[in-house]
């Protein structure tokens, strides 16, 4: 339960907000649900899109592909190509997260991460023509042009100072992780500790991702370490 | 569903059915990896949107019009940036606003700053950027971002 809570600060504090206004405030608590809901069909539209292009990207796109293109040496070529990329996608900003973050495990540059992103966020399509529209051609047309100009100066600095994409989720690690990519599928460790290896596939996986070192006794711990380093291809990370 | 959507739509299910019709293990291998990432990020998204219709809230267009429209070009302008990045008001409705006022001849300094922070800087999603991203890149970006959004719009005012 605490676990859940911690996961979900965000939305803790979001009902509180929110359970606050029902009882003060109850016609701001209604405004404010009804200004969402035009974000939640947005998002209802868009995340399975964004869903079935991670996969394409993880499958269809080789690794050197993307790091030919998009990655540290791509260049001005790879600027450009995630500047097409990001002005081409529908959607809001949290959309590109997963989007950008697939490419930048395949070997796309933190510059070109942060292109996409703002890309994706500012020049959009569909929008330059809403701003054509209110605003003239002129003002939208030097406002893009300068757009793209800050977004490549933002990108070249991130890269300049060596800035580093690093997610939560690899740093609260799991205590036993199985590099699954390159298991051989012996089964060593499965017959050793069946109650925390098992097969599936031919690959061998911890059965609760969540074990912690520390619900282990010493004698199991130490054995756990033994079968980690016994493993033929040494995937088996016992962290801790 | 605007056009853009719809054609988004139509390359991302063309080119995932065709990673399944290529290469079905692997497909399923990925399809799992996305939702993994997806539950990761759903209840923050869903998070992000009800704070949006909180801050709508809070925040009406009017408010942002009064920030538009006051004497001070300097500071307007740097209030204008400040609610951009805390808002995530629709383009749709944005660009009237801001057209209305360069309409009726007021600068346009404060309405670019606004404008360019409201899409390229992100309060709100903020968390999430840091927790997919990382503390390091996300402050960055968005520092680095708000900065940009000042400078084009005082570009903008030299230019035009």
């Amino acid at each position: 339960m605490k676990r859940i809570l911690k996961k979900n600060k965000l939305m803790v504090i979001i009902v509180m907000i929110y359970g606050g206004l029902m009882i003060f405030k109850s016609e701001m608590a209604y405004s404010a649900l009804g200004n969402s809901t035009y974000y939640l069909i947005e998002m209802a539209q868009i995340l399975p899109v964004i869903f079935m292009l991670t996969v394409a990207i993880d499958v269809l796109i080789p690794k050197e592909w993307i790091v030919k293109r998009l990655g540290n040496q791509s260049g001005m070529g790879g600027a450009a190509l995630a500047l097409a990329f990001g002005s081409l996608s529908a959607g809001p900003i949290y959309a590109a997260f997963p989007i950008a973050k697939t490419l930048h495990k395949k070997g796309a540059s933190v510059g070109n991460v942060v292109i996409i992103l703002s890309a994706w966020a500012v020049i959009k399509v569909p929008m330059l023509a809403n701003e054509a529209k209110f605003l003239g051609p002129d003002f939208m047309a030097v406002r893009w042009l300068l757009t793209v100009v800050f977004i490549f100066v933002i990108a070249l600095i991130m890269e300049k100072f060596h800035i580093k994409v690093k997610s939560e989720d690899e740093i609260i690690r799991e205590d036993v992780v199985i590099r699954q990519d390159y298991c051989v599928g012996c089964t060593a460790c499965a017959k050793a500790l069946p109650e925390i290896f098992m097969m599936k596939e031919g690959k061998a996986y911890v059965i609760n991702p969540d074990l912690k070192l520390t619900a282990l006794d010493d004698r199991k711990k130490e054995y756990l370490i033994t079968v980690a380093d016994k493993c033929p291809s040494k995937v088996i990370d016992v962290n801790g | 569903m605007d056009i853009f959507t719809i054609g988004f739509w139509i390359v991302g299910g063309i080119l995932f059915i065709l990673s399944i019709i290529k290469e079905k293990e692997k497909s399923k291998e990925a399809m799992k990896k996305s939702r993994g990432m997806m539950k990761n990020m759903i209840g923050d998204i869903i998070g992000i949107i009800f704070m949006i219709g909180l801050i709508l809230t809070l925040i009406p267009p009017e408010t942002i019009e009064s920030v538009l429209g006051s004497e001070n070009l300097l500071l307007s302008s740097l209030v204008a940036a400040v609610v951009g990045s805390i808002t995530l008001i629709p383009a749709f409705v944005a660009f009237p606003l801001v057209g209305s006022f360069v309409d009726a001849g007021a600068s346009i300094v404060p309405g670019v700053a606004f404008l360019t922070t409201l899409t390229m800087v992100g309060m709100v999603t903020f968390p999430l950027e840091k927790k997919e991203f990382g503390t390091q890149f996300a402050v960055t970006r968005n520092v680095l971002s708000f900065g940009a959004a000042i400078s084009i719009a005082i570009l903008m005012g030299v230019i035009l």
